[in-house]
């Protein structure tokens, strides 16, 4: 049997360890990473990169404890929990922060923000 | 493409975040307020206590005017956590002194937010601030008016006495009456 192409998937950013799309059906934001998927609220995946953002590198590299060598995420209402190392932090705040900049550039656009100079 | 983001608020996440941010200066501000409230009143000066209070309450409102308006606006109210209240005052018109410097802080604040709203086209949020920015004026204004009682009456003698029955009357309404 085919699989359904689901047409109101836009890909909103992407790098080689991952993807960030959004469903126009659904009104969520899916995040590809590490072969998991996970789908978001707006809010929720706002919140989710603030707290990816938030994760103190510097700390993970300097703390010798061995705790701190991993850090801990469980989205508000999602069933998954990200166990991030250091590298896994750095791609996702790549992935998650493209993801961003392209959403507000599309704002911009859309309300005729950007003026050339 | 729908514009996600925008269709759950029409706050960009930065003015969100300062609203949010200016949520938890009002609560401070309340908190103070309320602080300084206790040491007049455990120091004798009850009217202040009184003027105190009823200012603490105000602050409140501000803070659930901000609280509401970016609910309403389908953004994400942070009720704001408060630390670092003082609750020992150097002297009576040190009391004074610091709810001017707390006012001015708050003036520069909505400033600043204001001023980030008119980069941000933001100009729903910008009209919102304007009733904070008049408030601060008469905020200021009767901060002031309080501190300048310690100049004007004195506190020798039974000044401060003087000075604490009038506090509760400085309005900027009757300003010049
Ligand atoms: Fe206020
Ligand atoms: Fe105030």
């Amino acid at each position: 049997m085919q699989a359904k192409i689901n047409t109101h998937l836009i890909e909103i950013f992407k790098t080689e360890c991952g993807s960030v799309y959004q469903c126009d059906q659904t009104n969520h934001f899916i995040l590809e990473y590490a072969g998991r998927v996970t789908a978001f609220k707006p809010i929720n995946f706002i919140d989710f990169t603030k707290r990816v953002f938030a994760i103190n590198l510097h700390d993970m590299a300097s703390n010798t404890a061995r705790h701190a060598d991993i850090a801990i995420l469980m989205p508000l209402y999602t069933e998954t929990c990200f166990l991030l190392t250091m590298i896994d932090t750095i791609r996702l705040q790549r992935i998650l922060g493209g993801a961003k900049t392209i959403l507000h550039l599309h704002t911009l656009l859309r309300t005729n923000q950007l003026q050339f100079a | 493409m729908k514009d996600l983001l925008r269709l759950r608020t029409s706050l960009t996440e930065e003015i969100e975040a300062l609203l949010n941010e200016q949520i938890k200066v009002e609560a401070y501000s309340s908190s103070i307020y309320l602080a300084m409230s206790s040491w007049c009143d455990r120091n004798g000066y009850d009217n202040s206590a009184g003027y105190l209070e009823k200012q603490s309450g105000e602050e409140r409102e501000h803070m659930l005017k901000l609280f509401r308006y970016v609910n309403d606006l389908g953004g994400s109210a942070v009720s704001p956590e408060v630390t670092n209240i003082p609750q020992e005052f150097d002297s009576f018109k040190g009391v004074f002194e610091m709810a001017l410097q707390q006012e001015i802080q708050v003036t520069s604040n909505f400033n600043r937010i204001a001023d980030r709203c008119q980069k941000a086209n933001d100009y729903v949020t910008f009209q919102f601030l304007q009733w904070f920015l008049k408030e601060q004026v008469e905020e200021e204004y009767v901060a002031r008016r309080i501190l300048e009682l310690f100049d004007v009456i004195g506190e020798e003698g039974a000044g401060r006495w003087e000075i604490d029955k009038h506090i509760p009357k400085v309005s900027f309404g009757n300003a010049g009456e």
